[in-house]
């Protein structure tokens, strides 16, 4: 059972899964949602890290 | 102030939050044709691969906007604005009504563009454009897979959507034949060495891509669909997707301005000074649509400001990419946006 938490861009729907990270933009497997930098854009739509919600 | 928004998706859910969230006291309708509540466009290209697409690519039930005391009316169709009176006429399944307004947003988005030689076969091809399209075509995709088959799909259109579309119905095990027009895919979007890897990405999912294509008709042949080019391969769904053609006919019929879009000045507003324009219809001055969701939610959140006092400078571009959702493809160059 991980503790690993996922996040959901409200604008286009992108999931963020901490487990897996997104290394395309250089987040590694394993970085937790608060370590990942303000300036850090969802990799589809491109809004900002502010958009995502944390998912149930 | 009364302010009324037509168009349910990314411009206009993006204005009307934003707006209320800056004015407490004005009224917000939010008039639409859309039944299920705010969705990601984004996300219809993986309308095959994700099973339970048709529920979560609804971000916002519209319930979620009324709850925030933004009215809205939706599975309704605006049939005429009156720009004297102020006032757009709505005409839904069991109404008829009349809705003044104080400004009226028109954020009504684009449809599929069907190349004319094709009108006349519409009711033998799909398009994808919105979630009604999608649950049409995973209808028809579900009745082959409860026999145990996999379709055969023809695409017509070597673009964006063609494109996104072929990966994700050939991942999904379907079997996908891509035509296109010009000698290289998206061309539009992409420097030649990425269009080739594209090809490539396309070829190794499966996909059979046939480039330099002119399709000349479609011929229905029993329960199959014929598409015609020197040769003639027949096909068990065929959809076209040749880019697209924003809404104008409302505000062509209301006498504002149009080109390709709904012309606007720098302030997103039409020819009408009571009557705005954003997202896919709106052509800004420089002759330019921003058909992409972070212009169109930068617009939409701008243009909020600007009408509640909080901004005087006029809209500008903000810096854009965008990345299409071709399962395994990765652009080396940036995308011509």
């Amino acid at each position: 059972m991980s503790d690993y938490k996922k996040y959901q861009c409200g604008v286009c729907g992108h999931i963020y899964d901490e487990a897996e990270g997104d290394p395309d933009t250089g987040i590694a497997p394993g970085t937790l949602w608060k370590d990942i930098p303000d300036d850090w854009r969802c990799p589809e739509c491109g809004v900002e890290k502010s958009e995502y919600d944390l998912m149930a | 102030m009364h302010i009324v928004i037509i168009g349910s998706g990314i411009a206009g859910v993006s204005f009307a939050e934003k707006y209320r969230a800056l004015s407490a006291e004005d009224r917000i309708t939010l008039v639409t044709k859309e039944l299920d509540g705010y969705y990601s466009r984004p996300l219809l290209s993986r309308g095959f691969t994700k099973a339970d697409i048709e529920q979560s690519i609804i971000l916002k039930p519209f319930d979620k906007l009324r709850a925030s005391n933004i009215n809205v009316l939706c599975d309704v169709e605006v049939t005429a604005v009156n720009r004297a009176a102020k006032s757009i006429a709505i005409s839904g399944s069991d109404r008829e009504l009349t809705l003044q307004y104080d400004k009226l947003i028109i954020a009504q988005g684009s449809a599929a563009f069907i190349p004319p030689p094709f009108r006349p076969y519409e009711k033998l091809f799909f398009c994808l454009n919105s979630l009604v399209d999608l649950k049409a075509l995973r209808k028809f995709r579900q009745g082959f897979l409860n026999r145990n088959q996999q379709p055969d799909w023809a695409i017509v259109g070597g673009g964006l959507i063609g494109c996104e579309v072929a990966s994700d119905l050939a991942t999904a095990g379907d079997n996908v034949t891509l035509f296109h027009a010009m000698d290289r895919l998206m061309e539009r979007q992409l420097a030649p060495e990425d269009s080739a890897l594209l090809l490539k990405v396309l070829q190794d999912s499966g996909v059979k891509v046939l480039l330099n294509q002119a399709v000349q008709e479609f011929i229905k042949e029993e329960d199959k669909v014929c598409v015609k080019t020197e040769a003639t391969a027949e096909f068990d769904g065929l959809l076209v997707a040749c880019g697209f053609k924003p809404r104008t006919e409302l505000a062509e019929l209301a006498g504002l301005e149009t080109g390709r879009g709904i012309k606007v000045n720098p302030y997103l507003q039409t020819s009408d000074e009571s009557i705005y324009a954003l997202g896919d219809v709106a052509e800004l001055p420089n002759g330019k649509l921003y058909a992409f969701i972070l212009p169109i939610r930068n617009q939409a959140l701008w243009l909020a400001e600007f009408l509640a006092g909080q901004k005087q400078e006029s809209w500008t571009p903000p810096v854009f990419t965008t990345k299409a959702k071709v399962h395994g493809f990765e652009a080396v160059h940036p995308y011509n946006v």
